[in-house]
């Protein structure tokens, strides 16, 4: 049964992502990549991380979807739709494409662990995850605040309209 | 029982999706979206292969949540660059965004 869930929600995932980059309408290709981040959230929670799971959702779809959508909106003109979306390298750009998908399909193949289940322990847990979030893990943790934090006063500086 | 290969064989679909997206998009930011996917398809690798490979670390989950992060930084920058090159030149496509040659 939950392997069911999960290959609906892995078929799901794959046709929203194909949408969003192929849909005319700049809006709704947002909302398909809303609908893949939700995906992506659900395959966290079948793989034991809720965590994760729910940082995606409240960072991936609350935060950075607003941010799309907000962009879309300031930068709309009317009969986009009709503009053409893609550049003139469509076909080698899908071949390309293509080939990589095929050649990491084969490695994948011809590899032992890509058959391995699921090992019977338990997974990390939150508590886990927080001790090594602020132990071994605490410099990358505390420059990520200050990446965020140079981010946004850059996207106020460069956003400022000049008088 | 799900195998391992079953969530590697998501991500590497995924990812070739945001390739494919990366390599023809006009539109930045549809551009910023691609990007964003194959974003996600590594995650999911990391997520998967922490919990089959070495469930009694939390390596994998913690590096995911970086990534996460570093994402979000991204595409902040990376929206109001679009912006702000919306405001000069009106457009959004990436063909219209040649300030910078003479």
């Amino acid at each position: 049964m939950t392997e069911l869930v999960f290959y609906i929600i892995a078929v799901s995932l794959c046709a929203f992502a194909f949408l969003s980059v192929t849909v005319g309408d700049v809006f709704h290709s947002a909302v398909c990549l809303t609908f893949t981040l939700l995906s992506v959230a659900g395959v966290y929670f079948f793989l034991g991380a809720p965590f994760i799971g729910v940082i995606q959702i409240l960072v991936y779809v609350g935060g950075i979807m607003t941010l799309f959508i907000f962009a879309i909106k300031l930068t709309a003109k009317i009969g986009d739709a009709s503009i053409r979306q893609f550049t003139r390298q469509l076909w080698p750009g899908a071949a390309l494409a293509g080939a990589i998908l095929a050649l990491l399909l084969a490695v994948i193949r011809a590899n032992a662990w890509s058959l391995r289940l699921l090992p019977p322990v338990q997974g990390p847990d939150l508590k886990q995850l927080g001790v090594e979030l602020l132990t071994r893990y605490l410099l990358p943790f505390e420059f990520i605040s200050l990446l965020l934090l140079a981010a946004l006063v850059g996207a106020i500086v460069i956003g400022k309209v000049k008088k | 029982m799900i195998p391992l290969g079953h969530f590697v064989i998501l991500s590497a679909v995924l990812f070739c999706i945001g390739l494919f997206g990366v390599l023809t998009q006009r539109n930045a930011i549809r551009f910023l979206i691609s990007v964003e996917i194959i974003l996600n398809a590594a995650n999911i690798n990391l997520v998967a292969c922490n919990r089959y490979l070495a469930p009694a670390n939390a390596e994998g989950q913690v590096v995911s949540l970086f990534v996460i992060g570093v994402a979000a930084a991204a595409s902040v920058v990376g929206l109001i660059l679009i912006i702000s090159v919306y405001r000069q030149r009106k457009s959004v496509f990436l063909d219209d965004f040649n300030l910078l040659k003479w």
